[in-house]
């Protein structure tokens, strides 16, 4: 009983200290406007007291707290996936269309024909932020905020010996240890000058003077230059065009709904089909010989290791320590091994071979890593199925007269393939999307980056799309998004095949 | 003589070069970080010296936190495999041994979920947690608990689905027993289950252990400084493109680091096996 009371009072602390923090959070969503997050915050509040505080689901005790991760953490960034890739979400269309327009407002203007500049002391004037401007070959100096301008008299001023003002009354200068945290502030305002002129900072010390030149027209939702009269308007891929000029658009557009555009054009255009199935034909290829090399050594060692003799436990703990190191450090090894000037690899062969700057030998390489690193699983796993081929049927065959060669064609070699089918298809799946070894071995090179090309010769597609998305000056996540959907539902159904194949097999046993 | 030579050499040779290629580049990395020069470049295949200068500069160099990047690997991939086998094996108990309406769709949604490899909505991962980070400094981008976060999202599929294939291999009779004495559900979860199932949930969080350990893509995009690394993320760092320079306290790191990894395979052989041909490969 006291057991029990004190189970209850961890309980309930557990859950109100998990509660005030999830809550914390979800306040601070809040307020920085992540409706989402803080909504899922709150429903996970509300769903942990509604489960441990009522006895109404117990199922629900048990799969809470794997739900949850399971929604914030593989779901939700599934479905996120899912909606980007039908949007234009790349570098220069990242942020949402409001603030796409408040950035090419404050963005647009021009410096006046003289390229005049001043130079500047940050500071604040009646708690607003405010510049103190010298113009130091006209001796005139002003204090200039959002809406006013206040001229001084260099008496009034505290001057450094370029005749720059310090100070001024009424001036608050910032504390050095704010400057660099101020540029927020102060960059993107537009400080009074004269007429349609302006100040706009240009660095900590300096301002140029410029005047807009593009208004924004909310009703018509369309940007106007003022001085040539030009219109952009919204072209519904995210940015600001002017007539049908595709590449006379406003900087940053915004990310906008295309649909299925990101799919299509994997499909039409030329330009993303070509590499998409270069990349796609050597992903099969480099998954199918894997698990063919790695298959065919595992098992001949298997067959050459399935009888007492002398020593084979001491090959057997050796063949298995390349699948027991972690894969990150052997990949990592083997990358200094093909090195050109100084690898083994060259030192023993006694050649120069640019290993990872050739598409072949790179291909050839990545196989062999993979080799080594992949035939200690077949090994095992042919072993255990060798022992699990009755003994009477090859007794049996050896009675009937089969050779053993016979014997391993007609009984051994089908029945293994019929054990191991579910297995090789797994790793094929597993295999088709081995990023680690492309990225680490080859980062999917050798490839012609001056051409702007992004896939490699070695790019299998999940590299491919992490290229897209984090390699190149271009962050496309919207496409890299659309290809890892068409992936996922490769693996799936791979997958599934597999899994299907071990589901007759296991009622056949 | 000749039988043993007809029946048992092909086998010996089959052997003896696998091990052969097994062993070549664990060969190669254990006498280079023997080497004083700490060269990439193999001037004898047959180690010359013994001297500890790669092994000394990993715990002294200012450039390479060694022991820092292996301490955030051990606490990294230790909270991961704890807080997930936990997490996990009650939602397989859950699956096991209670019924209940959607189980079966449940089963075949986690099934589903599990298949999609984390990688492939790594940009959205990265667009989620650089939000998180707005509003919560200490769980988002570039921050070690929101990698924490993100590797038990990921790891509660496969768990779940690695530890009902375990959780249904326990017999029921004594769970079955204790709710005929009155034990609720959750009392039979804690009181019997967990003790019953100890060896078995310490092979999983072994297991899920060397996993995340592992991991390297996550990490890279993570932890982004020098500190806060793991130790895969720091030593490829640390030789990316350099390999002539930084080989040999690269070799000894590598070898440090893989101690412990090999040791825990090697003695869960047995259970790694069964529990891939049970349809999970390790990375």
């Amino acid at each position: 009983m006291v057991r029990g009371k004190l189970a209850l009072a961890i309980k309930v602390i557990v859950l109100a200290l998990l509660s005030a923090l999830l809550l914390l959070l979800a306040q601070s969503a809040l307020a920085q406007q992540e409706y989402l997050i803080a909504g899922f915050l709150y429903l996970a509040i509300l769903l942990a007291l509604f489960t441990y505080l009522t006895k109404k689901s117990i199922p629900l005790k048990f799969f809470l707290p794997g739900i949850l991760l399971l929604f914030a953490f593989v779901l939700s960034p599934i479905l996120f996936t899912v909606t980007m890739s039908g949007f234009n979400y790349k570098t220069g269309n990242i942020i949402s269309k409001e603030e796409a327009i408040l950035q090419i407002k404050n963005r647009a203007f021009e410096p006046d024909a003289a390229g005049t500049s001043f130079d500047i002391k940050l500071g604040t004037y009646s708690e607003k932020p405010a510049l103190l401007v010298s113009d130091i070959t006209t001796k005139s100096y002003f204090v200039s905020t959002t809406d006013e301008r206040i001229a001084l008299s260099p008496g009034q001023l505290t001057l450094n010996q370029d005749q720059v003002a310090q100070n001024a009354p009424g001036f608050t200068p910032l504390p050095i240890d704010q400057i660099s945290a101020a540029d927020k502030t102060y960059s993107g305002k537009r400080f009074k000058y004269q007429n349609e002129y302006f100040l706009s900072i240009e660095g900590v010390d300096v301002a140029i003077v410029a005047r807009q030149t593009l208004t924004y027209n909310q009703a018509g939702d369309y940007f106007k230059n003022i001085l040539n009269g030009t219109v952009y308007r919204d072209n519904g891929r995210g940015n600001y065009q002017a007539g049908n000029d595709k590449t006379a658009i406003l900087e940053p557009g915004w990310r906008a709904p295309i649909w299925f555009e990101n799919y299509s054009k994997l499909v039409t255009d030329k330009r993303f089909r070509d590499p998409l199935i270069r990349v796609f034909i050597w992903t099969v290829v480099f998954a199918a010989a894997t698990v063919l090399t790695t298959f065919a050594l595992g098992l001949l060692l298997a067959l050459a290791l399935n009888k007492p003799i002398h020593g084979r436990r001491i090959y057997r703990s050796i063949l298995v320590l390349p699948y027991a190191m972690p894969s990150v450090m052997s990949i990592l090894i083997w990358g200094g091994m093909f090195n050109t000037e100084f690898g083994a690899i060259n030192t023993l062969l006694g050649t120069q071979i640019a290993w990872f700057q050739s598409a072949n030998f790179a291909r050839f390489a990545i196989i062999l890593v993979n080799l080594w690193l992949g035939f200690p699983y077949f090994y095992l796993v042919s072993s255990g199925a060798l022992q699990a081929i009755p003994n009477e049927l090859l007794e049996a065959a050896a009675i009937d007269g089969a050779n053993p060669r016979q014997i391993f064609r007609k009984i051994t070699l089908p029945l293994l393939l019929q054990i191991l089918t579910p297995l090789l298809i797994a790793s094929f799946a597993f295999n088709f999307n081995n990023f680690n070894l492309i990225y680490l071995l080859t980062g999917g090179g050798p490839r012609n980056s001056l051409d702007g090309e992004i896939a490699g010769a070695t790019d299998i597609l999940i590299s491919y799309t992490y290229q897209i998305a984090f390699g190149s000056s271009t962050q496309d996540l919207g496409l890299a998004s659309a290809i890892s959907l068409i992936i996922f539902i490769l693996v799936a159904s791979i997958s599934l095949y597999g899994i299907r194949k071990s589901k007759v097999l296991e009622s056949f046993s | 003589m000749n039988r043993w030579l007809k029946e048992d050499l092909w086998r010996h040779i089959v052997a003896g070069i696998a091990v052969l290629f097994a062993l070549f580049p664990l060969y190669l990395v254990v006498i280079s970080s023997f080497n004083s020069t700490g060269s990439l470049q193999i001037t004898s295949f047959v180690p010359r010296e013994i001297s500890w200068a790669n092994y000394q500069m990993l715990f002294s160099s200012p450039t390479i936190p060694y022991l820092t990047w292996m301490k955030n690997s051990l606490l990294i991939a230790g909270s991961v495999a704890l807080i997930s086998v936990l997490i996990g094996s009650a939602s397989a108990f859950a699956f096991s041994r209670l019924s209940f309406k959607g189980r079966k769709s449940g089963i075949q949604v986690l099934l589903l979920v599990q298949m999609f490899p984390a990688i492939l909505a790594i940009a959205a991962v990265y667009v989620i947690m650089e939000r998180v980070q707005s509003f919560a400094p200490s769980i988002g981008l570039g921050t070690q608990g929101g990698l924490i976060l993100v590797y038990l999202g990921g790891a509660m599929g496969v768990n779940i689905w690695l530890l009902k294939g375990f959780v249904d291999s326990i017999p029921k009779e004594l769970d079955e027993a204790a709710k005929i004495d009155g034990a609720s559900e959750v009392q039979t979860f804690w009181l019997i289950f967990i003790p019953l199932a100890t060896p078995v949930l310490a092979v999983v969080t072994l297991l899920s252990f060397i996993g995340t350990f592992n991991e390297f893509i996550l990490a890279r995009l993570f932890l982004v400084d020098m500190e806060s690394r793991t130790i895969a993320v720091g030593l490829q760092q640390f030789i990316g493109g350099q390999y002539s320079q930084n080989w040999g306290p690269f070799a000894a790191g590598s070898i440090i680091a893989s101690i412990p990894i090999v040791i825990i395979f090697l003695s869960l052989q047995k259970y790694i096996v069964n529990g891939l041909t049970a349809g999970s490969v390790k990375g």
